[in-house]
């Protein structure tokens, strides 16, 4: 069972979308995640490095059709991180429900 | 207990996370090419069927079963329809190779006893014409069995939320 533990680096909208997506992938290039979140090459780099240097990400450089492709994947401490935080998203939500029910 | 963030706060925040799994979600599917050649593959076995040698019709089925063999293992997850993202395997499960190679094994039944019933007709090169039918669902069908299954990965994260 995961332990909830909110996580202010996660929490912000952009790195939750990114954080998520690559949580149900193994990894992604940069290309298809600029395109599925919408962001700017320079945003994404940005949310990528801060991610990475938080040891959550980690980012390959494979050669693919002769061409040098970025991809990143979530580490098991972005994982763990990741899954802490919904963890905990989700007993925010239970205690509220529980507590309107409760009224 | 005094939360980070607001209940609404966390529920917005859930929602971006549905959102952001949607996106690999929809990446599950099976690259076009495979439905087209199994289709094309199908209809080939079909008319060689219908020359009526039975060594050509046996080596031909060999071949076929083969070559389906060695490609389906690579793409029948669902995981891999392009090069851009690996879909998790915990997200797709085994349903999907099971629901792609069920098909193609009732397709054969299909095969075989809509023949049986054209030959019994008279119809000439029941094989053939049945085998174009099973291309037709192949093709149509294929990536509507996909889209069930996307649907049903993206009700068991929801249920999971």
């Amino acid at each position: 069972m995961t332990q909830p533990r909110f996580d202010e680096l996660i929490h912000p909208s952009t790195r939750l979308s990114l954080v998520a997506l690559l949580a149900a992938a193994d990894w992604a290039e940069f290309a298809f995640i600029r395109e599925q979140l919408d962001l700017s090459d320079s945003a994404l780099s940005k949310q990528l490095s801060t991610l990475e240097e938080a040891g959550y990400v980690e980012i390959e450089r494979p050669v693919r059709d002769r061409r040098r492709r970025v991809r990143a994947r979530l580490t098991p401490t972005g994982r763990a991180a990741f899954a802490g935080h919904v963890a905990a998203l989700r007993q925010i939500v239970a205690a509220a429900d529980s507590e309107q029910a409760l009224v | 207990m005094e939360h980070p963030v607001t209940p609404n706060e966390a529920r917005a925040a859930l929602d971006t996370v549905d959102r952001g799994r949607r996106h690999v979600i929809d990446e599950i599917d099976l690259p076009r090419w495979y439905w087209f050649g199994l289709a094309l593959g199908w209809i080939a076995l079909g008319v060689i069927t219908d020359l009526h040698h039975p060594w050509l019709t046996a080596a031909a089925t060999l071949m076929f079963g083969a070559v389906h063999s060695t490609v389906a293992p690579r793409v029948v997850d669902g995981r891999h329809r392009s090069h851009r993202v690996s879909v998790r395997r915990e997200l797709t499960g085994r349903q999907t190779a099971r629901l792609v190679l069920g098909g193609v094994v009732a397709l054969g039944f299909v095969t075989v006893g809509g023949s049986l019933a054209l030959n019994a007709d008279g119809a000439n090169h029941p094989v053939t014409v049945t085998s174009v039918f099973v291309a037709v669902i192949i093709v149509l069908g294929g990536p509507q069995l996909l889209a069930a299954v996307r649907r049903r990965v993206a009700r068991d994260v929801d249920a999971d939320a």
